[in-house]
C-alpha cells in the first residue's frame, strides 16, 4: 500500500498530460480511420509490430529482422495502395472534425431520386450506365470522362442518357449529391461466361465492378431491365425499393436503429479505453521501467559559494551513481544529463561536511537513483591570500661518489604564492620539482618548475614560475 | 665666572647625551658605545665537526652518512646568551636544540641522526634567545 502511495506521489502532472495527449491522438486515429479499409490493415500492422517486439524480447534475432522488414514494407504498401482513401479522410473541409466528433459523410446522395430516374429510364427503354464509386480510386480504370459536376435530378439523369445527347453512350459517375463526370468509358470485362445477350454496356459495368469496389447500375436499352453489378455479382432489380436499399447499403446511408447507435457508442467508448490502457502501458514500459541499470561518475557542482572564499580541498570531486530506468531511457542517458549539486551558501572557512541526498542529484524523467557513493563530501574553504615564500630545491637520487654539492644559488629566491589563507599559514617554503642528482656531473645551471601542493596554490602574477638553479659541485 | 661657564658646558653636554641615548633606544639603533649585537660570523651544514672546525660542508647529504651537523660561529657575542637550532623537514619542526653562547666569541653546533624516512628537503632556522630568526640554512637529504 505504501509502495502504491509512493508511486502515486512520484507521478508528475507532465506524466498525466503525456498519457492523456497520446491516448487522445491514438483514439482520434481510430475514430478517423475506422470507416476505411486501411484501418484493418493498420491493425494488422500494429500486431506485426507487437510480434516484432516480442521476438526481440525473447531473442529471436532473425525472426525479429524479418518481421521488422515486413512491417516496413507493409507500411509503405499501405500508404501507396490506400493513398486516396487516406487523403480523402484527411482532406476535410472543417479541420475541427480531425480533433472532435465522429466523421460523417458530408453529402448524402439522393438515392430516391436516382432510383426513380433509373426505373423511369428502364420503362422508357433508355439505356444507362451509372457508377457509384466505393472507397477505391477508379480514375486509373476509366477514360475520357467529361467533367459535369451537376446537381442530381430526375430530369438531368434522363437528359444525359437521352439518345440525342452526345454523351449518352458513356457512363456517369455519381459522387455525393453531384453527377461528377459523364461520357465515361469503362474497362470491358473479358469474362467468357457472361450471357451472350450482354452488350457493351453490361460488359463495361462488369469490367469496372470486377476491378474496383464500385457499384454500377445498368439499364438495358433492349430489355428495359435494371441490374446492379458489384464485384463479380450481377443482381437484377425488379423493384425500386430493392434498388434504393442496395444503393443505400453501398453508400453507407443505412439509417441505424437505436440499438445500432448504442452499439456504435459502446464501440467508441471501448476504443477510448483501449487507447488509454495501451498508451499507459507503453508509458510505463518507457518511462517507469526499471529493468536496466547504468553507472556514471558525475562531477560535483558546488553552488552559491561565497565569492570571498575559495574551495581549497574536497574529499571527492565526483560521485559514482547507479541509475535505474527502462532500456530506451538508460540507453539515451548521457553523463551530462545527470547533475550533482552541493549548496555552499551556508559554508564557513575551514572544513565543511555535506551529506549527499537524492535532492542533491537531478535526473531526467523516468530515471531513478539506485545507489551512490560516497554519501559524504568534505569540502574545505578558505579566504584567498598572498604570501612570499623562499624557494628551496628538492633534490632526489644520489650524487656521484666523488662529488660534493657545496653551494646552490636560486633565482628567484623568493616567490609570491596565491592561495587560501589557512593553507598559506602552514606553508613556509616553495619547493621545486624534484631534480635528479644522477644527472649532475659538474657545476651547472638547471631550470626547473615549482611543485606547488595542493594544486589550488598558484604563483602570483609578475613572479616567475620557472626557477633557475645554479649548483656548484666539487 | 670661569667655574660657572664650565658647569654650563657640562650640563649641556649631559643633556645632549641623554637625548641622543633616548632617541637611539626609541628607534632601535645600536649605540656602539653602550651595546654590541650578536652576529653570526659563519653558519654551515657539514658532515662532522672536529677541533671546532666544520668538515665536508655541503647542501646535499647522503642518508648514508648517518649524521648531519649545523655549525655556527658567533663573533662578537656581547653577553652570555643562548640560541636555538630549529631543524625542519619539509616545514615540519622535527628537532629543537638550545645552545649556550659565551662572550666574546663562541663556536657551537648541533647534530641530528638521520633515518631512512628523513630523505627530502630540510632547513635549519637559527634563532636568538627571543626567537628572532638570525639565519636559515637549507639542505637536502638524499639516497
Amino acid at each position: 500500500m505504501d509502495g502504491f502511495l509512493i508511486f502515486l506521489q512520484s507521478i508528475r502532472w507532465q506524466d498525466v498530460v503525456d498519457i492523456t495527449l497520446c491516448s487522445y491522438i491514438l483514439f482520434r486515429c481510430y475514430v478517423i480511420f475506422r470507416i476505411t479499409k486501411a484501418f484493418r490493415i493498420l491493425i494488422g500492422l500494429a500486431f506485426l509490430w507487437i510480434f516484432q517486439r516480442l521476438a526481440v524480447s525473447i531473442g529471436l534475432i532473425v525472426t525479429s529482422w524479418v518481421i521488422q522488414g515486413i512491417t516496413a514494407v507493409a507500411a509503405l504498401i499501405i500508404i501507396v495502395v490506400f493513398r486516396n482513401e487516406i487523403r480523402s479522410v484527411l482532406q476535410v473541409k472543417n479541420i475541427k472534425t480531425l480533433f472532435w466528433g465522429l466523421p460523417q459523410q458530408p453529402f448524402h446522395t439522393p438515392v430516391q431520386i436516382i432510383a426513380n430516374s433509373v426505373m423511369d429510364l428502364a420503362r422508357k427503354r433508355i439505356g444507362a450506365l451509372i457508377v457509384f464509386p466505393g472507397k477505391e480510386d477508379i480514375n486509373e480504370k476509366i477514360q475520357n470522362g467529361i467533367l459535369w459536376d451537376g446537381a442530381i435530378s430526375k430530369e438531368m439523369i434522363t437528359s444525359i442518357f437521352w439518345e440525342d445527347n452526345p454523351v449518352h453512350d458513356g457512363a456517369i459517375i455519381i459522387e455525393g449529391d453531384r453527377i461528377h463526370e459523364v461520357g465515361v468509358i469503362l474497362p470491358l470485362s473479358h469474362r467468357q461466361e457472361l450471357p451472350s445477350y450482354y452488350g457493351t454496356r453490361h460488359r463495361a459495368a462488369v469490367g469496372l465492378a470486377e476491378s474496383t469496389d464500385s457499384l454500377i447500375v445498368v439499364v438495358s436499352e433492349e430489355r428495359g431491365t435494371v441490374q446492379i453489378v458489384k464485384g463479380f455479382t450481377i443482381t437484377p432489380m425488379l423493384k425500386k425499393d430493392d434498388l434504393e436499399k442496395h444503393l443505400q447499403q453501398h453508400l453507407g446511408l443505412v439509417i441505424k436503429d437505436p440499438s445500432g447507435q448504442k452499439k456504435e457508442k459502446n464501440e467508441i467508448r471501448l476504443a477510448a479505453m483501449v487507447a488509454v490502457i495501451f498508451i499507459t502501458s507503453v508509458w510505463f514500459t518507457i518511462a517507469r521501467g526499471l529493468d536496466s541499470l547504468v553507472t556514471f561518475e558525475i562531477p560535483i557542482e558546488y553552488m552559491n559559494r561565497n565569492p570571498g572564499m575559495e574551495i581549497l580541498d574536497a574529499s571527492v570531486n565526483s560521485i559514482k551513481i547507479q541509475l535505474a530506468g527502462s532500456v530506451p531511457l538508460t540507453r539515451a542517458l548521457r553523463p551530462d544529463h545527470v547533475r550533482v549539486k552541493i549548496d555552499l551558501g551556508k559554508s564557513v572557512v575551514g572544513q565543511n561536511i555535506y551529506t549527499i541526498t537524492n535532492e542533491n542529484i537531478s535526473l531526467p524523467p523516468g530515471i531513478f537513483i539506485k545507489s551512490f557513493n560516497p554519501a559524504v563530501v568534505d569540502v574545505t574553504l578558505d579566504v584567498p591570500d598572498k604570501k612570499n615564500l623562499p624557494v628551496q630545491v628538492d633534490w632526489t637520487g644520489k650524487l656521484p661518489e666523488n662529488l660534493r654539492m657545496e653551494k646552490v644559488t636560486i633565482e628567484p629566491s623568493i616567490v609570491q604564492i596565491i592561495g587560501g589563507r589557512q593553507l598559506l599559514n602552514n606553508i613556509n617554503t616553495a619547493y621545486t620539482e624534484k631534480i635528479p642528482l644522477e644527472s649532475i656531473q659538474s657545476s651547472r645551471t638547471i631550470i626547473v618548475n615549482l611543485a606547488l601542493s595542493p594544486a589550488s596554490l598558484k604563483v602570483a602574477p609578475g613572479f616567475k614560475d620557472k626557477i633557475t638553479v645554479e649548483c656548484s659541485v666539487k | 665666572m670661569v667655574y660657572f661657564q664650565k658647569c654650563k658646558v657640562i650640563i649641556w653636554g649631559a643633556a645632549i647625551f641623554l637625548c641622543l641615548g633616548a632617541f637611539c633606544d626609541k628607534h632601535g639603533l645600536i649605540w656602539a658605545a653602550s651595546a654590541e649585537k650578536l652576529v653570526i660570523s659563519s653558519a654551515v651544514l657539514c658532515e662532522d665537526v672536529q677541533e671546532r672546525q666544520p668538515l665536508y660542508e655541503g647542501v646535499v647529504f647522503s642518508i648514508g652518512i648517518g649524521k648531519i651537523f649545523c655549525y655556527t660561529l658567533f663573533d662578537p657575542v656581547p653577553e652570555k646568551t643562548h640560541i636555538t637550532h630549529n631543524w625542519y623537514n619539509r616545514d615540519n619542526l622535527t628537532t629543537k636544540i638550545k645552545l649556550s653562547l659565551q662572550p666574546p666569541r663562541w663556536t657551537t653546533y648541533s647534530a641530528i641522526q638521520l633515518r631512512e624516512s628523513d630523505k627530502g628537503p630540510w632547513r635549519v632556522e637559527i634563532t636568538d634567545s627571543e626567537g628572532r630568526i638570525l639565519q636559515v640554512l637549507r639542505f637536502s637529504v638524499t639516497e
